[in-house]
């Protein structure tokens, strides 16, 4: 056995060097394009992203290209793009959570210093110009000032195509609307969102406002919890010193005024009169405590929101002072407006509030809502704070959330009027029921979270623009929105989402769906095509 | 039935289980993902990550941490839910009691109406209704649950709206205790449809397997001799017969209540039922490793009980069966 294996293995090499060494003669100067791996989500966990993978390689192909789509397990998808920035192309999505609204977040996942493995940036765009605006809107408190900047960033990577974004999906709900009126939607957050229960107006004398989930809070602990379906409940009965308004402009909420003084300093006055839940009065030391607790804690969630702050300083029964390290834009509509009050009275007693076991977790806040009971897997009820300063404005008495399996149960109890509203997403097969449902109003939120498709410029053909340029027009991402999303989205064109107006630039270069102008941009950057229709790079 | 048999099966019963915990633990972490990849979409940058590794002890060597699990099961001591953050022992607990409260009313109908109904096709075999209970038994046992659980919530909830299709209880509700919060009628209403669905589908085993044991009970000479001695046809067949034909069926029994742990996840999910099967479904999709390993420890050792229960009760039922 031994004897006849050898002398082929030694041959093997020399043969593929010899048949390589004749397609490089052949080719003179050109070099084959290499094979496109396109890494997408399962069929299981996403058919959309699984399918768009499909339409994407189909195309690309009859340019020449040799395309293979690979669906991959979720967590495995994470892992490669970005623990280990290994793909040429991913298919991916950021979700739009309220936070990133401001366009901060989204604009820094094309920042070259987000590079390095596991940050934001795993495709590598790198450019210096883009760093220098990035940093310039950054320290800009002036909101038109920032914008111009914001807009001129999106006009200014366009043409590079960094990455294509693929749609922004519609978050499609329901409610009842024989039992109240008034719903309020936002951008990305739906019906759930922290004005509904605040304005929904009951129509019966059942005033209790009740959303189904199919999802479970990790935990209702400040100081752990890391899932939305955590915090979208609990800043229900915390304040904060900014809520967003639906139409997401800073409101200051528990706070009477908010100052910047200069680039580093922010003074905040608080509403006179507000109490903790349980009696309490919120002062200046409650914010201060608040923010320093955060920060001792080093808790990762919040950490890149609280990272910009020096100090807070208390500079009367009602006034705080927060000095930043660094100018930090987003300070007032993404810091002020995420973190939570904390009672210091409370927690200051509380050395590691992560090991807290669930029954011993604090509940006293002191937002509008007041925590009454929860039912790990079943159920959960806040009821209104009669001292809250918007209490009188409150039509509901209580709001209560039941937790189904999945997002069937969700949509038998609303059919069978078991819950008011959905929090989440309906199923594409709901929607026609949904509709045809005469109780029921379907509600179609654009969502400025986005599905994108990220490919690695550091990997040929990506290193070369115009090869992302005519891959970008070999991409029908409006038969992805046709077909795939029922009409129910839109096509992508920045990372800043079109439903986010204010930061949103519409006139950039937006590479509509044309394999012919693909062609001929491939061609002018001097690619070529073998009598098999295979593309050969310059 | 002698002292050392005992003491053998008991030992075999814990070295099963030590090779299940084994088991478990690797092929969860060689199998699932990272628990702490799916923090990455909430924006978790890699030195958090890093740091929530570290807190649950997934930044040890995989060896040096199943030594720490091995000694923490043996103390009883099951560990942290990453997704939840709480001690795994008093979140499997609450669900395991609502499981058991679905599973063993199913089984209770099941097995009720299955024995004798078994024992009743059996004596009038060959017959119309012999037919008609067979292929009755073997459709409810071959159609699978999510879909007659999901035409029964069609039909008796949406439409007819007689009956709560999800939960076990009317929210909110005030409980005390857990028996306070099983014992009203309003919990009696919501068990009843996925109660039912699962009867359902367990019939058949008894009812199938009563049915065949009878047949080759009703061949033996003893009941010859009763007919001789001229017994009442129902008196041969629930005294005589039956009785003997039990055991089998009470294996079935016994391997079924082991499995019930872990609930028919299915059901539990149909009828969204706040039981330990959605639990697992949960722990699985969250790589939440600790409340995975002990939701399937629980399952494993009921099963293992059992079967050494069943062991045990033969002897008792069958005087015939030497246990050695």
């Amino acid at each position: 056995m031994h004897t006849s294996t050898r002398p082929r293995s030694t041959w093997v090499p020399v043969l593929i060097a010899l048949t390589l060494a004749l397609g490089l003669v052949t080719a003179q100067a050109q070099t084959a394009v290499p094979q496109i791996e396109i890494l997408t989500t399962t069929e299981a966990y996403d058919p959309i992203r699984y399918e768009s993978a499909f339409i994407i390689a189909e195309d690309w192909r009859t340019l020449g290209f040799d395309v293979v789509v690979r669906p991959l397990e979720f967590s495995t998808l994470l892992e490669r793009f970005y623990d280990e920035q290994d793909f040429d192309i991913t298919i991916l999505g950021w979700s739009g959570r309220v936070d990133r609204l401001d366009p901060q977040h989204f604009l820094s996942t094309l920042d070259s210093r987000q590079t390095s493995l596991g940050s934001n940036n795993p495709g590598g765009y790198s450019n210096p110009a883009y760093d220098a605006m990035f940093d310039a809107q950054a320290a800009e408190f002036d909101a038109d000032a920032r914008r111009a900047i914001v807009l001129e960033m999106q006009e200014l990577v366009a043409p590079d195509a960094p990455l294509v974004i693929l749609y922004h999906r519609d978050e499609v709900i329901a409610y009842n609307a024989t039992q109240f009126d008034d719903m309020v939607t936002m951008a990305g957050e739906g019906l759930y969102n922290e004005w509904t229960p605040l304005v929904a107006t009951p129509l019966t004398d059942d005033r209790v406002l009740t959303i189904g989930s199919p999802q479970e809070p990790d935990t209702l602990n400040p100081l752990d919890s890391t899932s939305v379906w955590g915090w979208k409940w609990m800043r229900m009965y915390y304040d904060k010193l900014v809520r967003l308004s639906p139409d997401i402009e800073p409101l200051p909420y528990a706070a009477a005024s908010i100052t910047p003084v200069d680039d580093l300093t922010i003074d905040v006055t608080l509403r006179e009169g507000m109490t903790f839940h349980d009696g309490e009065p919120v002062t200046a030391e409650d914010v201060k405590f608040t923010f320093d607790y955060y920060i001792e804690q080093d808790f990762g969630y919040f950490r890149a929101f609280l990272s910009p702050i020096e100090s807070v300083d208390v500079t009367g029964p009602l006034g705080v002072r927060f000095n930043l390290a660094t100018p930090f834009a987003p300070f007032i509509t993404v810091t002020l407006s995420q973190i939570p009050i904390l009672p210091a009275h409370i927690w200051s007693e509380i050395p590691n509030p992560a090991d807290l076991a669930p029954d011993q977790i604090p509940q006293i806040g002191s937002g509008p809502f007041q925590f009454d009971r929860y039912d790990r897997g079943e159920y959960k009820r806040l009821t209104v704070y009669p001292e809250h300063f918007a209490a009188g404005d409150i039509a509901i008495e209580a709001m209560e959330m039941i937790v189904y399996a999945d997002s069937e149960g969700v949509f038998t109890g609303l059919q069978t009027g078991e819950i008011d509203m959905t929090a989440w997403r309906m199923e594409p097969g709901q929607i026609p029921l949904a509709e045809a449902n005469d109780d029921l109003v379907v509600v179609g939120v654009p969502d400025f979270g986005y599905f994108h498709m990220t490919w690695n410029l550091r990997r040929a053909p990506f290193d070369d623009v115009a090869a992302r340029r005519a891959l970008t027009m070999a991409t029908d991402r409006q038969r992805m929105v046709n077909v795939l999303l029922d009409g129910r989205g839109e096509v992508g064109s920045s990372v800043v989402a079109p439903v986010n107006a204010f930061w949103h630039n519409p006139f950039i270069e937006r590479f509509d769906y044309d394999l012919d102008a693909a062609r001929a941009e491939l061609e002018a950057a001097g690619y070529t095509w073998d009598a098999d229709g295979r593309i050969w790079a310059p | 039935m002698n002292r050392s048999f005992v003491l053998r099966r008991g030992l075999q019963a814990i070295g099963t289980l030590l090779v299940i915990v084994t088991v478990l633990f690797f092929l969860f972490r060689l199998g699932l993902p990272d628990p702490t990849a799916a923090l990455v979409t909430e924006g978790l940058s890699p030195e958090d990550r890093a740091a929530v590794r570290e807190r649950f002890g997934l930044d040890r060597p995989l060896f040096e941490q199943y030594v720490i699990y091995l000694g923490n099961v043996v103390q009883g001591e099951f560990g942290t839910s990453f997704y939840y953050k709480a001690p795994v022992a008093s979140l499997v607990w609450e669900k395991f009691a609502n499981t058991m409260v679905l599973m063993l009313t199913a089984i209770i109908i099941a097995y009720g109406l299955g024995i004798p109904l078994g024992a009743y096709l059996a004596w009038k075999r060959g017959t119309r209704s012999d037919t008609f209970g067979i292929v009755l038994g073997l459709m409810f046992r071959s159609a699978p649950m999510f879909w007659t659980g999901m035409l029964a919530v069609l039909l008796f909830g949406v439409a007819l709206g007689w009956l709560p299709t999800s939960g076990m209880r009317t929210l909110p509700y005030e409980a005390v205790g857990f028996l306070d919060k099983i014992f009203t009628l309003d919990f009696l209403r919501h068990l009843i449809l996925p109660s039912l669905i699962i009867a359902l589908f367990y019939l058949g085993s008894p009812l199938l397997i009563m049915r065949n044991t009878m047949l080759e009970v009703y061949g033996e000479d003893f009941i010859e001799m009763a007919r001789a001695k001229g017994l009442r046809e129902r008196d041969i067949l629930y005294r005589h017969a039956a009785r003997n034909a039990l055991l089998p069926v009470m294996t079935q029994l016994a391997v079924t209540i082991g499995l019930a742990a872990g609930g028919q996840v299915v059901v539990e999910v149909v009828f969204s039922w706040p039981g330990l099967g959605r639990e697992i479904l949960q722990a699985v999709r969250t790589s939440d490793f600790p409340l995975a390993q002990a939701t399937f420890l629980l399952m494993a050792a009921l099963v293992i009980g059992m079967n050494f229960l069943a062991d045990m009760v033969y002897g008792a039922l069958d005087p015939r069966v030497k246990l050695q």
